[in-house]
């Protein structure tokens, strides 16, 4: 046992207990800012460090600390980081209890890094689970009522998403009688294919497990949760759940379905098709449900259900072509990095103006341009990333994604998707027209303070330089993504 | 294999015939007049266990007994890691010596947070 190799989960976890003892004594609430940025930072440098090691199965095959893990633990750093530094302003909004939010987001945060490490599916469970159950209490923090009932509402869905979960393993377990996801892929290989046929237990399984990390990573049709939640939670823990949890989703869909169920080709051909099918109805379901939307937390819900659909096209090309998509599995690494600091962007705009103007509606955003400049453009800039447009790094992204799939002979999953980013121009451009364009309620300027100002520098820095010089992140993403080249 | 069938079906006939009768043997009784009858307001009332309640049952209790359990199971639980921990304390070494205390110290932050919160204050 190497302890050294989970020094920054370890690092998160004891600073989330000093926030927690520190909001005990501390009056002045802005220490605990510092404290769960610099564990954050502690944390996000010795992964850092930690890249080059490569060990595949620790602590009794429980973890994998590979450059696959570290890649995720970053990038979840990062978003952590952001969104702290986002909801600076924020927080004012619930004094009583700072301390339990900064430990609750370093808690999860903490949980998202042990699930892109899992290499079994018991310890996979027990991460799943602590960052649910911290996104549970965080969604429900405001505690009016939209809140308390998001929250309701999310724990209710999750845990049933839970024990459709808990079933495909129970159900894997019992056909194969592992839970260590190299033994599984071993015992699958052993057998003859009709075999597995035969007992459909294990395709059942298998069907199980995408219902449950669907819903984590919000795929129609396990996406019921997705608006009222993102609506009504506190805006920084929406960003934080859009983000976050959606990229540990696709971080353990990847890690499960590559190791466990990635070998024999018609097995991961069948789950290629299944993922096909979902990308086809979450991109079309996401965008089309985003048009009529009022509020810009619902827009960006269901915008966020469609990007699901774009990268769920990556997943349909592994599972068609396993052994040569290395482009398709970098892609996917390298559309959750650039997209997460292109939602984040967006996020941290609208809680920018939203907590100034104390409205979500996209028609209360109206001559935002000029109350607001420089949040304006940062929003209207990271909408066009989200569309897929150049220079910004959503287009790199789906350049990516969509040239992986066409590669492979999934060309009519790559037309769909052309199709709806066109789609989801229209509702992305239709709040930049608003901002631009439409009269302002008052000649009123939109002020923000520093720590949501340099998170949104970040963001869209991050944006362009992803958009502009592409190939820094993607060399990280294929050296993450090479575990899984067989 | 049908005959497994046969022998759990003559199980179902044996146990349905066992429960009609069971009910039918104290009315066949009474029809013979081997037990008396002599009705009264306590023999013809319906058969509860428990007490009468006292007062409507639709009071409100206090709340605070959830945040006791709360703080409760968590120290029950660290117990019952406990328990085969100091059992089999010197085979497991140092090690889980360490690794156990860590446990407890982080259930009495959790501890000394409700105190700190006036979880424990009964108002």
């Amino acid at each position: 046992m190497n302890l050294a190799l989970l020094i920054p989960e370890i690092t998160l976890a004891v600073f989330a207990v000093l926030v927690i003892l520190l909001d005990l004594g501390v009056r002045q609430k802005t220490v605990l800012r510092s404290v769960a940025l610099a564990g954050l930072v502690i944390a996000g440098g010795v992964t850092a460090a930690m890249w080059g090691g490569s060990y595949p199965a620790q602590f009794s095959n429980m973890l994998a600390v590979d450059h696959f893990a570290l890649f995720f633990k970053l990038l979840f750093a990062g978003i952590a980081f952001l969104v702290i530094l986002a909801s600076a302003d924020y927080v004012d909004k619930f004094a009583r209890f700072q301390g339990e939010y900064y430990a609750l987001i370093l808690l999860s945060t903490l949980g998202m890094m042990l699930m892109a490490a899992t290499a079994d599916l018991i310890s996979l469970y027990i991460a799943l689970e602590l960052t649910s159950i911290s996104l549970y209490v965080l969604v429900g923090f405001l505690k009016d009522r939209k809140s308390t009932e998001a929250s309701l509402k999310y724990l209710l869905l999750g845990a049933i998403a839970s024990a459709v979960l808990l079933y495909g393993m129970a159900l894997i377990f019992g056909y194969t009688g592992q839970t260590q996801l190299g033994a599984i892929a071993r015992a699958i290989q052993s057998m003859p294919p009709s075999a597995v046929m035969d007992s459909p237990a294990l395709l059942m399984g298998i069907v199980m497990l995408i219902a449950g990390f669907g819903f984590k990573i919000a795929a129609v049709p396990f996406q019921m949760w997705v608006p009222d939640v993102y609506e009504g939670a506190p805006t920084p823990v929406t960003a934080y759940l859009s983000v976050g949890s959606k990229a540990a989703g696709f971080a353990i869909i990847l890690r499960v379905f590559f190791s466990a169920f990635g070998m024999p080709d018609w097995l991961s051909a069948n789950w290629g098709a299944i993922f096909a099918v979902l990308a086809v109805i979450s991109m079309i379901v996401g965008n089309v449900a985003a048009i009529p939307q009022a509020n810009i937390k619902r827009l960006l819900g269901y915008s966020s259900i469609a990007q699901a659909g774009y990268l769920m096209v990556g997943l349909a090309t592994f599972g068609f072509a396993p052994a040569s998509s290395v482009l398709g599995q970098s892609g996917i690494l390298f559309f959750l990095a650039s997209y997460a600091l292109t939602n984040l962007g967006a996020f941290i705009a609208v809680i920018a103006i939203s907590n100034k103007i104390g409205s979500d509606e996209i028609a209360d955003f109206a001559g935002m341009f000029k109350r607001a400049p420089v949040l304006a453009l940062a929003l209207t800039f990271c909408l066009v990333s989200l569309i897929g447009m150049p220079p910004a790094a959503g287009f790199m992204a789906k350049f990516y994604i969509f040239s992986a799939a066409a590669q492979n002979g999934l060309l009519w999953l790559v037309v769909i998707a052309a199709i709806n980013s066109v789609i989801s121009a229209y509702y992305y451009l239709r709040v930049v027209k608003v901002m631009w364009s439409g009269e302002a309620a008052s000649g009123e300027k939109v002020p923000s303070s520093g720590a949501p100002r340099l998170a949104l520098f970040i963001c869209c820095l991050g944006v362009l330089l992803l958009g502009v010089i592409p190939g820094l992140v993607m060399r990280l993403a294929e050296v993450a993504g090479r575990l899984f080249a067989f | 294999m049908l005959a497994n069938y046969g022998l759990i079906g003559l199980f179902f006939i044996i146990v349905a015939l066992f429960s009609l009768s069971m009910p039918i043997i104290p009315i066949v009784l009474r029809y013979l007049k081997i037990v008396p009858s002599h009705p009264g307001p306590v023999k013809n009332s319906t058969f509860e266990c428990g007490v009468e309640t006292i007062g409507k049952t639709w009071v409100q209790f206090n709340f605070h007994y959830y945040f006791y359990a709360l703080v409760f199971l968590a120290i029950d639980v660290l117990v019952v890691f406990l328990y085969p921990w100091a059992v089999q304390l010197r085979q497991l070494g140092l090690f889980s010596f360490f690794a156990v205390l860590v446990l407890v110290f982080i259930v009495v932050i959790g501890y000394v947070y409700a105190w700190k919160k006036k979880v424990l204050e009964w108002k």
